[in-house]
């Protein structure tokens, strides 16, 4: 079961979460670019000062570092904004840990158009990035009920994971019985006409729309994938393969993350199904004071998962509108 | 340093030379003038320094893996006879060194890279209280532009990391030419000591000046590097004048005027 929205939300689960970890796992080390608030670790500096390393703004070495530290028996989870984790020094992290094949935590926080900071703050590419590389998990959280189950599920795979998370106030979508997994993509709902994927902030808007869709009698499937890489090839095929056509919702751009991997799978079974990725079409976000703006202008609202499942079912007249939340303050609404 | 153990030095320098114009002679060019430059330093380190099982390897520029492998049979971790295999089809001894590689503990093909490298496993041994661990850490001079250098570089000093040596093939030779003909790098002692290191500049090729400036590194109670001054040409006077000292060419007559030099100084 879910959650309706507006949902509660809470702050900093992932370094909470993270503390309770290290609590029984030595070997695990904090590495903070200069971010230590930010993303959530000066709980665990509090907590472990011998196992905290400033590496400072310096994520080339930082990354190679915690390759090193990873050969030596450690799990270093590296914490930075998405884009300073994974643009910056993607060569380190191909040659010092995704070759190797070594368990670094990466955690880069802010997806997609989540910061009004401008292009240079936004990880519209990180997904892809990572998603190219041999050895790479990738994975995209909804809720902080997910984000505490992910970062006890990560901290074991052999190889190196890319955690995504959102910053500041994390809605709770899923209950305490929820289940992550790293392997099972989630099926929250079936539906004969179009089946929604979408993944981290774009699951609370694709819950949204689908509701939406339902009311105007649509039957939608929504499946929640977390986990990008490996994906649920299973689950992505049979789900397609009971509806009529296939709409992606992330907050990424739609070359190379989410939206191309399921296009992948689609056609490699030749199931034939149409498919419109909602995400950012190519292009870098700007001019904003806001999140929700920038969701808005660049085609990654409730409304665009909506009208993108009308135009690819064919529907006829207006796509059907969702309606606009009014959240108080601490509650969080789909974008 | 006793005049005999200055030629036994020597006279493994000479040895790495012999082994590496061996691998690079079948394929007729190759990271030859990497040993030729480095052969003294290296010598001496495995010699002198380097416990293996205890202390750690890194070779940051992958192609000076070849000075690992030529040193790989004295060190006990190679034969002669795989030795034979570099750079061929199915080797786990390619000539830009990768995770296959014996002899090191790290390397890598994309440099700038290693000293970082080196800067996580002289960090892992600190954590561990790991005091008796000592890691090396093969860089070269055209590196030195990376920035990524610069970052571990501040790192190591702001840890106190003790416990890591740079041993710098100062060979003034990078893909298109000589280094300062590039990027002006000296003064390179200075740059490092205003990092927080303790730097030795030395003759590179002058093996009890390598002995000498290893043994106050290892002593220093910050990281330390070893400058070492070389040249791609060094050890071989038959090689033809101007020969690219980044990627040697060297096939028929050379070889064996190279192997027979070589043999007739170890003698
Ligand atoms: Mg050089």
């Amino acid at each position: 079961m879910h959650n309706l929205p507006p949902y509660p939300t809470v702050l900093k689960p992932y370094g909470r979460a993270f503390v309770e970890l290290a609590r029984d796992r030595e070997e695990i080390l904090c590495l903070s670019g200069d971010l230590t608030r930010q993303t959530e670790i000066d709980l665990f500096q509090e907590e472990f000062p011998d196992r905290f390393i400033h590496a400072g703004m310096a994520e080339a070495n930082m990354i190679s570092m915690a390759g090193a530290l990873a050969r030596r028996g450690f799990i270093p989870f590296v914490h930075t904004f998405g884009v300073f984790a994974t643009r910056r020094p993607l060569d380190q992290i191909v040659n010092c840990v995704a070759y190797p094949n070594l368990p670094v935590r990466i955690v880069g926080f802010m997806p997609g158009v989540s910061s009004p900071g401008g292009p240079s703050h936004q990880a519209i590419d990180d997904v892809a990035l990572m998603r190219a590389l041999p050895n790479m998990t990738v994975v995209d959280v909804a809720d902080a009920t997910e984000i505490r189950q992910a970062v006890v599920a990560i901290c074991d795979v052999p190889g190196p994971v890319y955690l995504r998370l959102k910053r500041g106030e994390i809605p709770i979508i899923f209950g305490a019985r929820h289940q992550f997994s790293l392997v099972r993509a989630h099926v929250i709902d079936d539906g004969d006409d179009v089946v929604i994927f979408a993944s981290g902030m774009m699951l609370s808007s694709a819950l949204a729309a689908a509701q939406t869709l339902e009311d105007a009698g649509v039957s939608v499937g929504v499946v929640n994938v977390p986990v990008i890489k490996p994906l649920d090839r299973t689950t992505v095929i049979e789900m397609a393969s009971r509806a009529r056509a296939v709409v992606t919702a992330e907050n990424h751009s739609v070359i190379g993350g989410l939206g191309s991997a399921v296009a992948e799978v689609l056609a490699e079974e030749g199931l034939g199904r149409r498919l419109r990725r909602v995400g950012l079409a190519d292009t870098f976000a700007e001019g904003a004071q806001s999140a929700t703006w920038l969701f808005k202008k660049y085609g990654l609202s409730t409304q665009d998962v909506v009208d993108a499942s009308w135009e690819v079912l064919g529907r006829d007249g207006v796509a059907p509108q969702a309606p606009v939340l009014v959240t108080p303050p601490g509650e969080y609404a789909p974008v | 340093m006793e005049l005999s153990r200055v030629r036994e030095l020597n006279r493994a320098a000479d040895l790495l030379r012999l082994r590496a114009v061996r691998m690079v002679a079948p394929h007729g060019f190759g990271y030859l003038g990497q040993v030729l430059s480095s052969a003294e330093l290296m010598a001496v380190v495995f010699a002198e320094s380097f416990r293996p099982g205890t202390d750690e390897l890194v070779v940051s520029p992958g192609h000076y893996i070849i000075v690992a492998y030529a040193a790989g049979p004295e060190l006990g971790l190679l034969s002669e006879g795989e030795l034979t295999t570099y750079g061929y089809d199915g080797s786990s001894l390619e000539a830009i060194g990768t995770e296959s590689s014996p002899v090191a503990d790290i390397t890598g093909g994309s440099l700038g890279q290693g000293l970082s490298s080196a800067v996580g496993l002289a960090l892992a041994a600190q954590l561990r209280h790991e005091t008796s661990r000592r890691v090396f850490a093969l860089l070269s001079d055209g590196e030195l532009e990376e920035g990524q250098v610069w970052e571990a570089a501040m790192f190591a000093a702001h840890r106190g990391l003790d416990n890591l040596i740079v041993l710098l093939d100062a060979n003034d030779s990078q893909v298109d030419g000589p280094v300062s003909s590039i990027t002006t790098l000296d003064p390179i002692a200075d740059k490092w000591e205003s990092f927080g290191w303790a730097a030795y500049d030395v003759d590179g090729h002058d093996v009890a000046s390598i002995a000498d400036a290893l043994g106050q590194a290892i002593a220093q109670s910050r990281p330390a590097i070893i400058i070492a001054r070389t040249s791609t040409a060094r050890g071989l006077s038959c090689l033809p004048e101007g020969a690219d000292g980044h990627f040697i060419k060297i096939s028929g007559d050379l070889i064996d005027a190279a192997v027979a030099e070589l043999e007739a100084r170890r003698a």
